[in-house]
């Protein structure tokens, strides 16, 4: 072989392994631009998916952690009611309404996120918050009561507003329980939830529905009490028969 | 999902720099950068000589490459702008690329990470987040895949040192190094080329032997003891072990607060072997059972001096936090509190928080 065909042939191999080099590298971007993309969509998700489940939640689902498999767990449950909210509807402009509403579960969920809870459900006027449901957390009575006592603050803010907006006033009623409760993902087909099922859930419902009964605005069971140190005010209240409990059930109402 | 640089909210200084010369030279000396970490910490002498000992730590059972990576993912785990910045702009200045970087952060891990590195980078994210609470079986895991015991503990003692780091960077507020960044994003086609021999030099200072006034027994001594004795032997044991010595030997707070504040971080992620220490700790100091219990339950002592009381609450925001949240709190504490207490309570948290991390992988 002669030196002039020698270089050709040199010249030809690098030719060719800068091609390949160059092709290589416009795959690694082209790969790198669609991982970023990737992300972003990711996240973006993440965000939106925000909106209906509590965040940990979705950093545990999009980790594939699989930490959301059905558990027994310690559990305080806060249940927040609007009083008289749907007769207010009545009266109202639908879109005023739905703004209310909006303004007051903001206002809501800004104090239970302050005190490690997070909403689970919203139902109509009606939520509930849950406090220890994806983790352990030893002071979840405490949070759930302190949570409450901001809830309170927080409406009578959110009622200075709407005063000042010359709109009804809003009133509420919240009950907290405890108890061991199974947690997870329930539902079916297209509809899925994070949720708890069990019975101190239905007494936590039950405690709040006698704050209307015994005219007061936030009410906590026996085990709470047990669980709160004697920086809380509590007032004994009269033990009360609810459905599905055969003996009176003994509540509090937290005055501070 | 982790946070990105720019998605990080970080908010103003909590402190203001401390220019003390005496100390300015002493960190020349001892091979310290100056940094805007050091010159905050500075009126805390057992925090300052912890700081300057993670700055200038050495390591002997893993790469200063596996070093950089965990040092990255840590501070990236605990959203610390300060320190994340810093991490990433060193990496580049040693002269890795940016797609190396970016995919470190992204948590896309392709083939320029093998099998021990990638289990590497999970183990970082998983005990500086621990959520869900880490375990021995993770450590275990390392193992299984080849590192050998003192490697898997100098990692664990790394990334403990790193949330220890980024925890008081992050309370603090610690303005972002933009000078450094700006200058090394500037220079960056320069490090492509000199950052390999630069990393080699790197590697050399990074490099340390086994210390031997960090024996098992000298390490089961202090406070804290048997969390810090299966680390015998390692370099950086020893800046661990001082700043717990050094934490509980200070009197700007008291150490029954100290104590208690430990305690409240073990219960919170539900650590047993660190929760019955800060129970020893604080029996020493005269708290019964029914007390130490109570004021586990309630987060508050009447033995906590009034001044003192708002940290135990306080505290326990120091495991799990929002960024922008926790400064906001921390800026609170420090009107009530005065500086020179709250700068004691951000080291006394940050060095809870890095003890019991490590202390949930030898249960």
């Amino acid at each position: 072989m002669n030196a002039a065909a020698a270089a050709w042939l040199l010249g030809g191999a690098l030719l060719i392994a800068c091609a390949c080099a160059w092709a290589w590298l416009r795959r690694a971007r082209e790969a790198e631009s669609l991982f970023a993309e990737t992300r972003r969509k990711l996240e973006h998700l993440q965000r939106e998916f925000e909106r209906f489940a509590p965040p940990d939640l979705i950093e545990q689902l999009t980790d594939g952690r699989g930490d959301v498999a059905p558990q027994r767990r310690q559990v305080t449950m806060l249940f927040a009611d609007l009083r008289g909210f749907t007769s207010m509807c009545d009266r109202l402009d639908p879109g005023l309404t739905v703004s209310i509403l909006n303004d007051y579960f903001r206002h809501m969920s800004g104090a239970i996120g302050r005190h490690h809870g997070h909403i689970t459900e919203l139902v109509g006027d009606g939520l509930l918050a849950l406090f220890g449901a994806l983790e352990s957390n030893p002071w979840q009575c405490r949070d759930a009561v302190l949570a409450a006592l901001d809830m309170r603050a927080a409406l009578v803010a959110y009622n200075a507003e709407l005063a000042a907006k010359s709109l009804p006033q809003l009133q509420f009623g919240i009950g907290i329980h405890c108890g061991e409760v199974i947690v997870g993902v329930m539902g079916a087909g297209e509809l899925n939830k994070f949720t708890v099922t069990g019975d101190p859930i239905n007494v936590a419902s039950r405690v709040e529905g006698l704050t209307r009964d015994l005219g007061v605005d936030l009410l906590v069971t026996e085990e709470i009490r047990k669980a709160l140190d004697t920086g809380f005010r509590l007032r004994p209240m009269a033990p009360v028969r609810v459905k599905g409990k055969p003996e009176p059930i003994q509540t509090y109402h937290v005055e501070t | 999902m982790s946070q990105l640089l720019n998605e990080i909210e970080w908010g103003e200084p909590l402190l203001a720099p401390d220019i003390d010369p005496a100390w300015e030279a002493e960190l020349k000396r001892r091979g310290g950068n100056g940094s805007e970490v050091d010159r905050r910490v500075a009126p805390s002498p057992w925090l300052r000589e912890a700081c300057l000992g993670i700055n200038t730590g050495r390591v002997c059972a893993i790469s200063a490459h596996l070093f950089n990576v965990s040092a990255l993912v840590t501070a990236q785990e605990n959203a610390c702008r300060y320190c994340y910045g810093a991490s990433r702009a060193y990496m580049q200045m040693l002269g890795y690329s940016e797609s190396f970087i970016r995919r470190i952060e992204q948590d896309v891990h392709l083939s320029d990470l093998n099998e021990k590195e990638r289990a590497l980078v999970a183990f970082c994210r998983n005990l500086a987040r621990s959520r869900p609470r880490p375990a021995r079986a993770e450590l275990d895991a390392l193992l299984r895949l080849g590192y050998t015991r003192e490697a898997a503990h100098e990692i664990a003692l790394w990334i403990a040192l790193g949330c220890f780091y980024n925890r008081v960077s992050t309370l603090i507020a610690i303005p972002p190094e933009r000078g450094f960044e700006g200058w090394v994003e500037a220079k960056r086609r320069w490090f492509a080329l000199a950052g390999p021999w630069m990393r080699f030099q790197a590697a050399r200072r990074r490099r340390g032997k086994i210390d031997p006034a960090a024996s098992e027994a000298a390490l089961r001594a202090g406070v804290y003891g048997p969390v810090l004795a299966p680390l015998a032997g390692l370099p950086g044991a020893m800046i661990m072990k001082s700043a717990l010595d050094g934490a509980f030997a200070s009197n700007v707070l008291s150490r029954g607060t100290k104590a208690l504040m430990f305690a409240i971080v073990a219960r919170s992620l539900d650590c047993r072997t660190s929760e019955t220490e800060a129970r020893r700790l604080l029996a020493a100091e005269g708290f019964s059972g029914a007390e130490i219990e109570k004021s586990l339950a309630s987060l508050e002592s009447a033995r906590v001096p009034a001044i003192e009381a708002r940290l135990l609450p306080w505290v326990r925001e120091t495991v799990h936090f929002q960024t922008a949240q926790i400064q906001r709190r921390t800026r609170e504490l420090a009107a009530a509190m005065g500086n020179a207490a709250v700068l004691e309570a951000i080291g006394v948290a940050a060095l809870a928080n890095a003890t019991v991390r490590l202390a949930m992988l030898v249960e």
